[in-house]
């Protein structure tokens, strides 16, 4: 038994250490480590509860005409399903990998403003916990009502209390606003921390990747979760105070809250994906024995992201019917995204190219991850083109490129980041056999889902609807898309038990399983509460390649 | 000053860390409670507010005048990290050119103006080509002037045979100006690519970058624009292609090679520190 400064307790005491003890050391934490860890795994309950909404809407849409869920609840687990996916699981798990690992890359003790991150990552679960009140107290005083279903990005003027009575919308709002809160001051958390608290040595430029692009995330989730915010406040004061921003009947503007909505929901798909990058750029060179392959490449790609992301929004627009100029620079732009963009994939690839790759779990994960991004990539590309895009959006063509993207990009790299620093949280290595099922299942479980969803889209069966009628060609097509969800959920089960086994009976880690060369592995797994004994000093971006070859240190180089 | 304090805390055997607070929950549970009383009841904002407050001063009070921090005692020594230790193994590194291998791609490269030169050649060549297929087969100079220009220009698009054959300031103009611009700027494609193919420059960019090329636009011309599809003699279209990457890769290759600054380190090639060699030059 281990307290919270990682000396041993005698076991007396161990055994005094009830259940509320250890419940009150967990909710009073302001330690790093424990918020990381509070962030992935009530990200992970998220993610079940989002995977049994989606395998639900699937078990709807396998057959024709069917009428197993009706369709305002299919609208309400639609809903739900895509605000959760983005704001309850995304953001948080990576918020989560950010908690831990930042203060442990940098060589630094905690974040620079500790209790503001405990209060951050009460505002995510709050929020999360109010948005799901919705399915029992969406009446609210209205008495009409229940869970939100506006869809995700809750259009205008559909959210006005003339479609949407009750307080359901309102749960969408509040839920989605309390945790934006949270959200602004974890990513102000990580900007100050990167900034101010490195240790000694550790210049810009020689920080590990993953820093750098939680940096730029930070700075994304400040710029653009604001508006999303500022555009919710006005949609509440439309819907309480009987003001008109998006009445289009009294002045407003149905199209305004989509720019609003989009200047945010745009770079919230880069606030996703790069964490997902940072994973990559950490697992990649490890597992190919390289340093990486043009780290101020890879910085700059990521700046670029970061800027570029800003000025796409409206590619999310093009049907509204903007004008010919707009539409020009906004797939212009969104093509110029594909640069860093590619940058990154062929660094990745470079960093492999000539090395001695081992195909443990977070690699193999970032591997197909490369495959399915790719995919995503092209197919991003494709709706970029406003003609093709016309004819395309709001089909299940656009639901399967975002799903290649936040599944084949987000959560492959969520699993490689989970296989790689769960031996430094816990101590435990996680079980490599019971990982490749994890894997091979869930893969082709997702391959065969969205793959095929491609085609649905292609034929023209758009996305939303909660069913259709026999003989269009889709039948055949949607049943194998949601015969690929079983497998995917067999996959997850292999990940929970894998996860739960190895808790108990997992091979122990040690300090640095991977020999790999960033600041965490030089310390126990787990951390102590203070991570470090000494602040450490480094000299080059690989600060334990120098340690473990003082002969041939990095920092000739750099 | 932050070493003199670790080094005091490290004699003492303890760290001094935030200490745990229930205050940002409270805060949290509060903020969240005041939201949702939009959409339950009042009450529920009221209480909400109530627990905010609470939550708030006391945060304020555990983090002012001096923020409250616990002293976390070193772990016990048998388990606290191990120094990390030299492996006994030597790195082997890649010398430049050893065994045929690239360190970094490319190494050296051709300048800028190794390219307009033979972006100028293989102008020359590809539009003496261009016109003998003119004398040849149309009787015309002006034909592939017109042709060339009928990608840019409608009228020429939809003109007549005998019409293009005729003289047109317009084609003339439009046909030189498209033909200058993508020499010189395919001259100084060949000088970037062609450090990039070190075995074989002459077959790479002489032969099967055109050939290539050639086969790109016969199979996609006719979907890009029908009507020029129809009046290319594709065999002399291969040809002056041919005529264009053999003299614009001569030339180029011909040029002498500048190193690049691939080994220097960033600020160096970001032009904010100089580069000096050995005797101190700059």
């Amino acid at each position: 038994m281990t307290a919270i400064d990682g000396s041993v307790l005698p076991a007396e005491a161990a055994a005094r250490t009830s259940f509320w003890i250890r419940a009150h050391e967990w909710a009073t934490t302001v330690d790093h480590k424990r918020l990381g860890l509070l962030y992935i795994s009530s990200g992970l309950v998220f993610f079940l509860i989002a995977g049994l909404e989606a395998s639900a809407i699937r078990a709807q849409l396998a057959f024709a005409n069917n009428d197993l869920i009706g369709p305002n609840t299919f609208n309400r687990l639609m809903t739900v399903h895509g605000t959760t996916m983005v704001f309850f699981v995304g953001m948080p798990i990576f918020f989560g990998f950010g908690n831990y690992l930042i203060p442990l890359m940098i060589g630094a003790r905690d974040l620079a403003f500790p209790r503001l991150n405990a209060f951050g990552y009460w505002l995510f679960l709050f929020g999360g916990l109010l948005f799901y009140f919705s399915w029992i107290g969406g009446d609210g005083l209205y008495g009409t009502g229940t869970a939100p279903d506006v869809g995700w990005f809750a259009y205008s003027p559909l959210t006005s209390p003339a479609f949407s009575p009750g307080n359901s919308t309102d749960y969408w709002i509040l839920g989605i606003m309390v945790a934006g809160f949270g959200s602004t001051a974890t990513a102000l958390n990580f900007v100050a921390t990167i900034l101010c608290m490195r240790c000694p040595g550790m210049t810009l430029g020689k920080m590990p990747l993953f820093v750098w692009m939680m940096l730029v995330n930070g700075f994304l989730v400040l710029v653009a979760l604001t508006p999303l915010t500022a555009a919710q406040v006005m949609l509440l004061f439309d819907r309480f105070l009987d003001s008109h921003f998006f009445d289009t009947q009294a002045g407003g503007s149905a199209v305004l809250w989509q720019h609003f909505f989009w200047v945010f929901g745009h770079p919230e798909v880069y606030i996703l994906i790069l964490p997902a990058f940072a994973v990559a750029s950490e697992v990649t060179p490890v597992f190919s024995r390289k340093p990486i392959f043009g780290y101020e490449i890879m910085v700059a790609a990521t700046t670029g992201i970061g800027f570029i992301s800003l000025g796409v929004w409206a590619h999310h627009m093009f049907t509204v019917g903007l004008s010919g100029p707009v539409n020009t620079f906004f797939t212009a732009s969104t093509m110029a995204i594909a640069v860093p963009t590619g940058i990154k994939i062929f660094n990745w690839l470079g960093t492999m190219w000539g090395g001695r790759i081992r195909l443990r779990m977070p690699m193999l994960w970032v591997c197909a991850f490369l495959f399915e991004f790719v995919i995503a990539g092209l197919t991003g590309v494709m709706l970029a083109v406003v003609p093709f895009d016309w004819q395309l959006s709001d089909s299940y063509f656009v639901v399967a490129h975002f799903h290649f993207v936040l599944i084949g990009g987000l959560l492959y790299n969520i699993f490689a980041g989970i296989y790689y620093w769960f031996p430094k949280a816990t101590g435990k290595m996680l079980s490599e056999r019971l990982g490749r099922w994890h894997f091979w299942v869930f893969v082709a479980g997702f391959n065969v889902t969205f793959g095929t969803m491609h085609f649905q889209g292609l034929l023209g069966m758009p996305r939303r609807i909660y069913t259709y009628d026999p003989g269009r060609g889709w039948d055949l097509l949607n049943l194998i898309t949601s015969l690929g969800v079983i497998l995917q959920a067999i996959g997850i089960l292999f990940f929970l038990v894998n996860v739960l086994w190895s808790l108990r009976r997992g091979e122990d880690a040690g300090q640095d399983p991977w020999d790999a060369w960033t600041l965490e592995w030089s310390t126990t797994s787990p951390p102590p509460a203070y991570n470090f004994e000494k602040i450490p000093v480094v000299q080059s971006r690989r600060p334990l390649w120098d340690l473990k070859h003082p002969n041939d240190p990095d920092w000739r180089y750099e | 000053m932050a070493a003199e304090r670790e080094a005091k805390h490290a004699g003492e055997g303890g760290i001094e860390l935030p200490s745990p607070t229930p205050w940002p929950l409270l805060a949290a549970f509060g903020m969240t409670l005041g939201f949702a009383g939009l959409v339950t009841h009042p009450i529920v904002s009221m209480v909400g507010g109530v627990c905010f407050l609470f939550g708030g001063v006391g945060w304020w009070r555990e983090v002012l005048p001096v923020a409250h921090e616990i002293e976390v005692p070193l772990a016990a020594p048998a388990r606290r990290a191990r120094l990390v230790e030299p492996v006994p193994e030597t790195v082997d590194h890649l010398e430049l050119g050893e065994g045929g291998h690239r360190m970094r791609l490319p190494t050296h490269v051709f300048p800028l103006s190794a390219g307009i030169r033979g972006g100028i050649a293989g102008g020359i060549a590809m539009a003496a080509l261009a016109e003998l297929y003119g004398l040849l087969v149309h009787q015309s100079l002006w034909y592939p002037v017109n042709l060339l220009s009928a990608a840019a220009i409608p009228s020429l698009a939809n003109a007549s045979t005998e019409q293009l054959a005729q003289f047109s300031t317009e084609g003339l103009l439009v046909g030189v100006i498209v033909h200058v611009l993508f020499s010189l700027l395919v001259g100084l494609l060949y000088a970037v690519m062609l450090p990039m193919f070190p075995r074989h420059p002459a077959i790479l960019g002489g032969i099967v970058a055109p050939l290539l090329w050639t086969g790109l636009l016969w199979t996609s011309l006719g979907v890009i624009n029908p009507a020029l599809n129809e009046r290319i003699a594709w065999g002399w279209f291969a040809a002056s292609q041919l005529a264009f990457g053999l003299a614009a890769g001569f030339v180029v290759s011909k040029m002498e090679r500048i190193a690049t600054l691939q080994s220097a380190a960033f600020a160096i090639r970001a032009g904010l520190e100089l580069q000096y060699d050995e005797e101190g030059k700059e």
